[in-house]
């Protein structure tokens, strides 16, 4: 009995030693240690070509469960564009936009990345992810000379949006010049999915000339300096994202826009005129805000918001810094499209802030102008005088003051072919709305004007024959009965077929 | 310091790669080869020392000053240290060029100083050149160096490996310890 | 004698009466100088340098001058210059030693790299001026030797990086400045004998790759003066090249020491 309780003990004591000794073994083993969060081990499956894409599109989702190697091709691109119409600058670019293609990888991914130089170019460059973990986020490994390519390799630790831009001296130079774009680590799990997704990125401009100068325009290093920018544009030139060029969708879709702030200098208040955030990843971060109006996206930052749309109209991104929107370019459009919905929105105005007191004065001419189609002495002086108390009141927060509109986003009205050509179509406009592609002297337009169902039929009469009679325009009257005939007819929104 | 007698095995190795070096020698380097340049040195013993002189065989190369306190000396011990590990028959056959970017200062007299004091063997050459050469020399190996107006040099430490025909096959810029990559690179070669 | 070799000699003659008649210096009084460099020993430390006197070429060299090079130095021609000193675009677009006299012939010679430079240079008894020689000539304007505090100075070279790299670059020949110098500003970039050097390390004992001092946040530290772009952009180029490399906007001119200078 001793001597097998004696073994017994003995062979304890070995297989305790041999457990602790395996214990020790597997401290010590560097490679059984945890991988850095984010980390999900080496590479599988073959290596991947990343597409990039142009803004402000988007790669599509990924869709793999497994880290893998994507190879990165980026080039640098040094060439002339327009920053505002009839204005050129000289933009340095990362494949050709501004701002640069767009990257998306996943967690974990194990990123190979080629900067390319093209020989034409004038200036070394280089690139600082903000993604990446090491040294100068990449812009150490990656410095390059005209006609050269660097590769440096990283792995893509955290998820999360991410600025990129140029790191080479002067840095505030390059940046300002436009080369920044984003780069999206998805989560592991991939991102819920959205019907739209776009790019869109602030950035501050300083050139030499004034504001829509005409003619090249030099880069101005003492306004950088003083952080006195000329234009603070979305995607690198003015109507870059309106017109034709406007974000599209559909009532009830949900959209989500990757936001990125290049600077160099400037803050971004991003709002979305009539629309509310659902969701901001405020900061690009892992936390989420819910019900957002207006997010900071900081210098070098970068936002996800995504929201639902829920009536149709033209949504305008603004800076709400809002000189920047209205008088250096920072505007851009997402226009959709489908049925109304009443109950959500009735069609007043887009904005009440932007009424302001304008409605006010000359409301007396509004007044006597029904006092005397009431009594049947209605003149044309009484129609165009009231017209235009209503006109300032209404219209005149798109189409301004004088009619001449908003180039690119909002046509004119004054001398306006497409009004003269057809006013019995002038008529239903006001009435209905007016969707889709018309050119206005020369000018294509491809907006949604909501129909303006709080006028009544002697107010549409009245602006009408406002407009008709201002700004070189051929004249004419419009009376209330003609409006009623128009609207009783009760066709659904006139909607552009050509011109 | 004895050395001891050659063995037969020894000399047969020692004429195999002079042959060797001799055949490679007749025909001219590659293009990318550092021995496309001509420069006219001379080494620690006085003597005028061929550029070309170590083709055909493996390279250490790296540049330095003498007046320098900090990183030339590691330069030094981290090349012999790197030969220290290397196998025995690329050991053998290795060459160290080292090339003064300071030829002012650094005259015989100064080299063979410094030989002495980091202890060098045969297989270690000190030499210097005219400014010219320096500069082009660093160029192809990769040497960044800047002299300032206190006379000090601001430079970086880069060790090249030179295959055969004088190729840079791995360059390292870990001074002080040995670099595994390194000696894995002169293995091969 | 026979006709390649009359035409060679004929060539050579042709090529040699360009060289000599082009080779126009111009006498740099060097002295005390603030760098954009630090000429310190520690990061951002800047001492003042001393520049002795010296010539330089009053404009970048040019086509013609290159081509006569080629002629009388074969060595250096396209298909002969080995990959360790010139890059596949050496010279893609000419000179070629055999081409006639033509258009283009005073266009500043550019796709040359250093070791090319230096060989030119050499040919004509000079070498490639030192980066400090370069940035102290660079600082003048029509009146002044130092007009580096001038916002417009500065605007006028910032102005020429703003504008993309030309097809082909304009003639030499621009207005000399105060020295005599032309084209420093505005026409090509143009080699510097230690431009590998320009983004070491204060100090020496800083370990690691050269390469860390390249970016942005460390290039802004090391340097002295900060807010001197124009320059800054000139040190970025250089210090992104290796010696072998050729640009489109990258040319050169030489330096050499004055009459009876030992140097």
């Amino acid at each position: 009995m001793r001597l097998r309780l004696q073994s017994l003990r003995g062979t304890l004591h070995r297989a305790s030693a041999f457990i602790g000794l395996a214990a020790l073994a597997a401290l010590a083993a560097p490679a059984l240690a945890a991988n850095a969060p984010g980390d999900f081990g080496p590479p599988q499956g073959e290596p991947i070509h990343a597409t990039l894409t142009s803004p402000p599109f988007v790669p599509p989702p990924i869709h793999r469960s497994f880290p893998a190697k994507v190879i990165v091709d980026l080039e640098v691109v040094e060439k002339q564009m327009q920053i505002s119409e009839g204005v050129n600058y000289t933009f340095w670019t990362f494949g050709g936009t501004v701002p640069g293609s767009f990257i998306r990888v996943r967690q974990g991914d194990t990123v190979e990345f080629h900067l390319k130089n093209d020989p034409a170019n004038k200036m070394a460059h280089n690139i600082d992810l903000h993604g990446v973990t090491g040294p100068g986020g990449g812009a150490a490994s990656s410095f390059t000379a005209p006609g050269h390519e660097s590769k440096f390799t990283f792995k893509a630790l955290n998820e999360g949006i991410y600025v990129y831009h140029c790191a080479t001296a002067p840095v505030g130079m390059h940046i300002a010049n436009g080369m920044y774009g984003l780069i999206l680590v998805e989560p592991p799990q991939g991102m819920p999915k959205v019907d739209h997704e776009y790019y869109v990125m602030q950035g501050d401009f300083y050139t030499g000339g004034k504001y829509r100068e005409k003619g090249d325009q030099p880069f101005d290093m003492e306004k950088a300096i003083d952080e006195r920018p000329t234009y603070v544009l979305f995607n690198g030139a003015e109507g870059a994202l309106t017109g034709d060029k406007a974000l599209k969708a559909k009532v009830g879709e949900t959209v989500r826009l990757f936001v990125g702030n290049g600077g160099p200098n400037l803050v971004s208040s991003f709002h979305v005129i009539g629309a509310i955030f659902d969701e901001v990843r405020f900061e690009g971060g892992t936390n989420i805000q819910k019900n957002v109006q207006t997010t900071l996206i900081p210098a070098g930052g970068a936002a996800i918001a995504k929201f639902r749309t829920r009536v149709p109209g033209s949504y305008v991104m603004v800076d709400h810094s809002i000189f920047r929107a209205f008088n250096k370019g920072a505007l851009a459009i997402l226009k959709v499209e489908g049925q109304e919905d009443k109950t959500i929105y009735s069609g007043k105005e887009l904005d009440s802030v932007y009424l302001g007191d304008r409605a006010r004065p000359n409301l007396d001419a509004v007044a006597k102008a029904t006092e005397s189609a009431r009594q049947g002495t209605l003149s044309l002086q009484d129609q165009v005088k009231a017209g235009e108390a209503l006109f300032t009141g209404t219209c005149s927060v798109c189409h301004q003051a004088n009619g001449a509109g908003l180039a690119g986003v909002f046509p004119p009205l004054a001398k306006s072919d497409y009004l003269a050509a057809d006013v019995k179509r002038a008529i239903t406009i006001p009435l209905r709305g007016l969707t889709g592609k018309i050119t206005v002297n020369g000018t294509p337009y491809d907006s949604v004007m909501p129909p303006m169902s709080q006028l009544n039929d002697d107010e549409v009469a009245n602006i009408l024959t406002y407009v008709l009679n201002s700004w070189s325009n051929p004249g004419g009257r419009v009376s209330a009965d003609e409006v009623k005939q128009a609207r009783a007819q009760g066709a659904p929104a006139a909607t552009a077929s050509g011109h | 310091m004895n050395h001891p007698a050659p063995s037969r095995r020894d000399v047969l190795a020692l004429l195999g790669s002079a042959a060797l070096a001799a055949a490679t020698r007749a025909a001219p380097p590659p293009g990318d080869s550092v021995y496309q340049l001509h420069p006219r040195l001379v080494d620690q013993d006085g003597h005028p020392f061929d550029w070309g002189s170590t083709r055909g065989v493996p390279v250490l190369a790296s540049m330095f000053y003498s007046s320098c306190e900090m990183v030339c000396p590691l330069i030094f011990e981290s090349i012999s240290r790197t030969v220290a590990a290397l196998d025995p028959p690329v050991r053998d056959r290795l060459r160290v060029v080292m090339v003064s970017f300071d030829p002012e200062r650094d005259t015989v007299p100064v080299l063979k100083e410094t030989a002495a004091k980091h202890h060098c063997d045969a297989r270690w050459s000190l030499v210097r050149g005219s400014d010219a050469d320096a500069r082009r020399i660093a160029a192809l190996l990769g040497v960044q160096y800047r002299r300032l107006p206190s006379g000090e040099y601001n430079h970086s430490s880069i060790i090249s490996l030179l295959d055969a025909e004088g190729r840079i096959v791995k360059r390292t810029t870990m001074v002080g310890d040995v670099d595994p990559a390194l000696v894995a690179a002169a293995n091969s070669i | 004698m026979p006709r390649a070799t009359a035409r060679t000699l004929a060539i050579a003659l042709a090529a040699t009466c360009v060289a000599a008649a082009a080779a126009d210096y111009a006498r740099l009084p060097g002295g005390e100088f603030a760098s954009v460099l630090p000429q310190g020993a520690t990061p951002g430390s800047s001492a003042v340098a001393r520049i002795a006197p010296f010539e330089l070429r009053t404009t970048p060299v040019t086509r013609a001058e290159f081509r006569a090079f080629l002629v009388l130095h074969p060595d250096w021609r396209r298909a002969q210059a080995p990959g360790v000193f010139a890059d596949a675009a050496y010279l893609a677009d000419g000179p070629a030693a055999d081409d006639p006299p033509g258009a283009g012939d005073a266009r500043p010679v550019t796709e040359v790299s250093w070791f090319a430079a230096q060989a030119f240079c050499e040919s004509e008894g000079g070498r490639l001026p030192t980066w400090l020689e370069w940035e102290s000539a660079a600082a003048a304007d029509a009146t002044r030797a130092d007009a580096r505090a001038d916002p417009a100075w500065r605007q006028r070279i910032l102005s020429w990086y703003a504008q993309p790299a030309a097809a082909t670059p304009a003639d030499v020949g621009g207005a000399p400045d105060v020295h005599g110098v032309r084209d420093l500003h505005g026409l090509v970039w143009e080699w510097v004998d230690d431009f590998n050097a320009l983004f070491v390390a204060g100090d020496s004992r800083t370990q690691g790759d050269p390469d860390t001092l390249r970016f942005c946040g460390a290039g802004a530290i090391s340097l002295a003066d900060r807010d001197n772009y124009a320059v800054l952009m000139r040190v970025a180029l250089l210090s992104s090249l290796q010696a072998r490399d050729t640009l489109r906007s990258l040319g050169f001119r030489c330096a050499r020491p004055l009459p009876g200078d030992p140097r």
